[in-house]
């Protein structure tokens, strides 16, 4: 970090004489602008607001549960509610948070979870079974108060398992048949079909319970939400500028926040809030990709990836998230399995991880990546580099490279052409060139690209994946189940082997046998390799010397109750 | 005066309802569709899909609000011109309708927001005036002076430097090596400063270029007018040098000045993406931006509508000073001459 050599903002002569009039006469008005009177300037070590951690996001699309989607919006929603369950990413297990256990009958259909006693909201209302049906059934149902303001959820998918979905979202009635509540602490949830993970889905921010106020007054509550976790809100969301937590004192969890808030600072883009960062006005802040190497010299860098303590403050763990080619295996040439091998393997990865993102992604050895329970290292055959290989398969594909290193086939690349995918699409065609393949682009317009993946209108193209919750079947279901076609499915692909194997999967209730029957599918999904993963993304976290202990865990939640500030 | 001016105001009208229309009309020619968008990589289900279209009014609906299908089970789309009448009908009644990405309705976005913009047009247009115009008028009156080649370079390397590139460097100055000046934001608690100080960053970059060429015509005209005759006689009666310039030069020579300020000043007030991006202010610009992007309609329908008004009551305001500024020109049908 840059050594200050003017840190009195105060003007006396020597500074007039130094800098500049224009410069002088903006630094004492500045001087007479500080709040408090005080001349003291922030400084490099971090924020000087007492206890609260100022952190950086942008503007969430939504901070209510009922319709929490994206990074931004969770990270907020993640400090404000406790679901029923969370991941533990320390023990690898999924463990209770406002549920202490929970049962699940022997056919993995009904799932009974018990909830912790004198939970409440921060309004002082109690956390009890019907606070969760009350949630679930507005995350659904569309004629909710919520969904009547401000739309349906786009996110209501979660709970599609449940018993009566269809109906509920269809509008039809107004009772979630699925759910139950035989005391104030029991909460019954009997799913249409067996899914032995459902726990996992229950983590999710999206179905955390709201008190009566969320449909009662659903306008105020969309802005300012009362959960039940360990921070509260401190005013309103402030669009595009500020969202502020404070500590919740009743929290029911043994984790009560040890700082006194949180300042969400809204940023519109990474490298004005690095710059804030750097004048010292944000403890948590992400890292632009360009300051990767000095942020981690200036930083240090954590040694799991995940925590950050003194001297070690850039986090750069993996996340469960993946960058691939969605291929179109249903038209020529990509429904030849060779094609798509060939193609996999033609790729030179590690080269755009290093050179495109200094290492803050890294290549791709699977679709399921590091930090998913059931991970295994170069898990899917083709997913490497190797030329001699990737000729091999087209050769065998029938298309073998004639004298000019030519192989006649020509395909075409359809993507989107802002965020960074140009550069990363113009290094595969240059890897795949190298193969004797000629590829051409087409890039339009993004919700058009969409479109073309869906009627599956394209011969290969770009996306990324997130996990909703970090289980093996939240990447094989929804992109290569068959029922997830015309959905997530975008590549076309439909094996029968595939669609039984992850059925009987999720009926599986023992974990390990669970997880032995998801390896068998991503094994036959692997030889098939009808999707080509290029990289799994990390974090890119920086924080302050202010932090004391932070930790991010792979799923970007940011467990702010258990962050410590030094003095 | 009076019947020019309500005249100029029912002009408002049909240039309003046309270009509402017009970007009505372009909603269905430029590519994308704003629901497919709200998924993005994830894509939505078909149900919400449909409710969605048919919360938006993009797909045509039967007495109960249900979405009519046709043989195929597909949605009908709603016609351009109900949508637009639909439209209409809900502005007349202070109704713009809800963000699609955003979900909030668009008033309250705007509501929130315009002040910033507004506030931030405001300082940037008086900085511009006082800078522009007094930088103008010195290097015109000392011409070839120091202070003239002074201004003339100073000018030229603001109209060449990209407004977002000199922010991000006032920004590392200031705000990151002095620290003296806030970086980005337009305050809120957990700033250090006083909410005006947040301004002084954005105001300058924002003004920066058109500070510039205000100087510029401000000097050239004034230089132009100083050689009309009525100048030389004024000079011949003995007036002095003061005199001339303040009376008799500038009033004239300011016409095109206050028309480019004027321009500027509805651009302004249309939202500064870029200085709104570097500085993280709160303003439409970004709002308007991040819309078209993602075909966010309402949005843009919002911010166009307003943009439109201010500018017709910005540009009606110039063409009104002009009376004041140039007595020879008059509004009245009377004198064809104006």
């Amino acid at each position: 970090m840059a050594d200050f050599k003017f840190h009195e903002p105060v003007m006396g002569r020597r500074a007039f004489v130094g800098g500049s009039l224009a410069a002088s006469s903006l630094a004492f008005l500045a001087a007479c602008g500080k709040k408090g009177g005080s001349s003291t300037a922030g400084s490099a070590s971090g924020a000087t607001s007492g206890a609260i951690v100022n952190y950086y996001i942008n503007n969430p699309v939504c901070i209510d549960p009922y319709n929490v989607q994206e990074d931004q919006g969770t990270q907020v929603s993640f400090q404000l509610f406790d679901a029923l369950t969370n991941f533990d990413y320390d023990k690898n297990e999924i463990v209770g948070l406002a549920a202490e256990s929970w049962d699940a009958s022997d056919d993995a259909t009904e799932f009974t979870f018990h909830l912790r006693k004198g939970a409440k909201f921060h309004n002082g209302d109690a956390v009890d079974a019907e606070a969760f049906k009350r949630a679930w059934t507005r995350v659904v149902y569309p004629k909710s108060a919520v969904a009547m303001e401000y739309g349906p959820s786009e996110v209501s998918y979660h709970l599609s398992l449940v018993e009566g979905y269809d109906e509920l979202a269809a509008g039809d009635t107004d009772e979630f048949a699925g759910l139950s509540c035989p005391d104030d602490l029991t909460f019954v949830v009997k799913l249409s079909a067996p899914y032995a993970d459902f726990p996992f889905v229950a983590s999710h921010p999206a179905l955390a319970p709201v008190p009566a106020a969320a449909e009662d007054d659903a306008k105020n509550f969309y802005l300012a939400p009362i959960g039940n976790g360990p921070f509260q809100m401190d005013g309103k969301w402030e669009d595009g500028q500020e969202i502020n937590l404070k500590k919740f004192d009743d929290y029911y969890g043994k984790n009560k926040a040890k700082v006194d808030g949180v300042h969400f600072t809204v940023q519109k883009d990474v490298e004005t809030a690095w710059k804030e960062f750097q004048a010292g006005n944000l403890d948590i802040c992400d890292v632009p990709v360009p300051q990767i190497d000095s942020a981690i010299k200036d930083r240090g860098e954590s040694k799991d990836g995940y925590t950050m303590s003194d001297g070690q403050h850039t986090l750069l763990g993996g996340e469960p998230s993946v960058y691939y080619l969605v291929v179109n295996n249903t038209a020529a040439p990509f429904d030849n399995a060779d094609v798509r091998r060939g193609v996999s393997m033609a790729i030179n990865r590690e080269a755009i991880c290093k050179t495109l993102f200094k290492g803050t992604r890294t290549p791709a050895d699977g679709i399921i990546p590091p930090g998913i329970d059931g991970y295994q290292e170069g898990a899917w055959e083709y997913s490497k580099y190797d030329v001699d290989a990737a000729k091999e398969c087209l050769d065998k594909a029938g298309y073998p490279a004639g004298s000019d290193g030519s192989r006649g086939l020509k395909l075409t690349l359809s993507y989107n052409q802002d965020g960074g995918h140009k550069e990363i699409m113009e290094s595969v065609i240059g890897d795949l060139e190298k193969v004797g393949l000629e590829v051409v682009s087409d890039t339009p317009e993004w919700s058009a690209l969409l479109d073309q993946y869906q009627q599956l209108d394209y011969q290969f193209g770009r996306l990324g994946w997130i996990a909703d919750y970090p289980i093996m079947d939240n990447f094989l279901y929804p992109l290569f189940h068959s029922d997830s076609l015309g959905g997530d499915n975008r590549s076309g692909y439909s094996n029968a082997e595939v669609d039984k194997g992850i059925t009987e999967a999720r009926a599986t209730v023992d974990d390990q046998e669970r997880l032995d029957k998801m390896h068998a599918v991503d094994k036959i999904i692997a030889a098939d390799c009808p999707v080509i993963p290029l990289m799994f993304y990390s974090h890119v976290t920086a924080g302050s010397d202010r932090v004391k202990s932070f930790y991010l865990d792979p799923q970007k939640h940011a467990y702010l109750n258990r962050t410590e500030l030094n003095a | 005066m009076g019947k020019y001016i309500l005249k100029r105001v029912l002009q408002f009208i049909p240039v309003f309802l046309g270009v509402t229309l017009i970007l009505f009309a372009l909603q269905n020619i430029v590519p994308g569709d704003p629901i497919k968008l709200i998924g993005g990589e994830k894509a939505l289900t078909p149900e919400v899909e449909l409710q969605l279209r048919v919360k938006y009014h993009l797909v045509q609906v039967d007495d109960e609000g249900n979405a009519i299908l046709d043989e195929n089970g597909d949605p009908v789309p709603e016609t351009l011109w109900n949508r637009y009448v639909f439209y209409m009908t809900g502005l007349l009644q202070g109704d713009l309708g809800s963000s699609y990405q955003r979900k909030l309705p668009v008033t309250d976005i705007f509501a929130a927001k315009y002040p910033y913009t507004a506030k931030l047009a405001l300082c940037a247009i008086v900085l511009e005036a006082i800078m522009g115009i007094g930088a103008g008028i010195i290097s015109a009156v000392k011409r070839y002076s120091f202070w003239d080649i002074l201004v003339t370079l100073v000018t030229s390397v603001l109209v060449a430097v990209p407004a977002f590139w000199l922010g991000m460097l006032l920004q590392l100055f200031f705000g990151v090596q002095l620290h003296v000046l806030p970086i980005s934001g337009a305050g809120g608690t957990a700033s250090q400063y006083q909410d005006w100080v947040h301004y002084i960053l954005p105001a300058v970059t924002l003004a920066s270029v058109s500070t510039a060429y205000c100087a510029r015509i401000m000097r050239s005209q004034l230089l132009d007018v100083m050689n009309q005759d009525y100048i030389r006689t004024a000079k011949a009666k003995g007036l002095s040098n003061r005199a001339i310039i303040w009376r008799h030069a500038l009033k004239n020579a300011l016409i095109p000045v206050v028309t480019y300020i004027g321009v500027d000043f509805g651009a302004m007030l249309s939202g500064a993406i870029l200085t709104e991006t570097v500085f993280n202010w709160p303003g439409i610009g970004y709002e308007m931006f991040r819309a078209i992007s993602s075909r966010d309609w309402p949005i843009v329908m919002g911010g166009v509508t307003l943009v439109v008004l201010v500018v017709m009551v910005i540009n009606l305001l110039v063409d009104v000073s002009y009376a004041f500024l140039d007595p020879r020109i008059r509004f009245d049908s009377s004198n064809k001459n104006a």
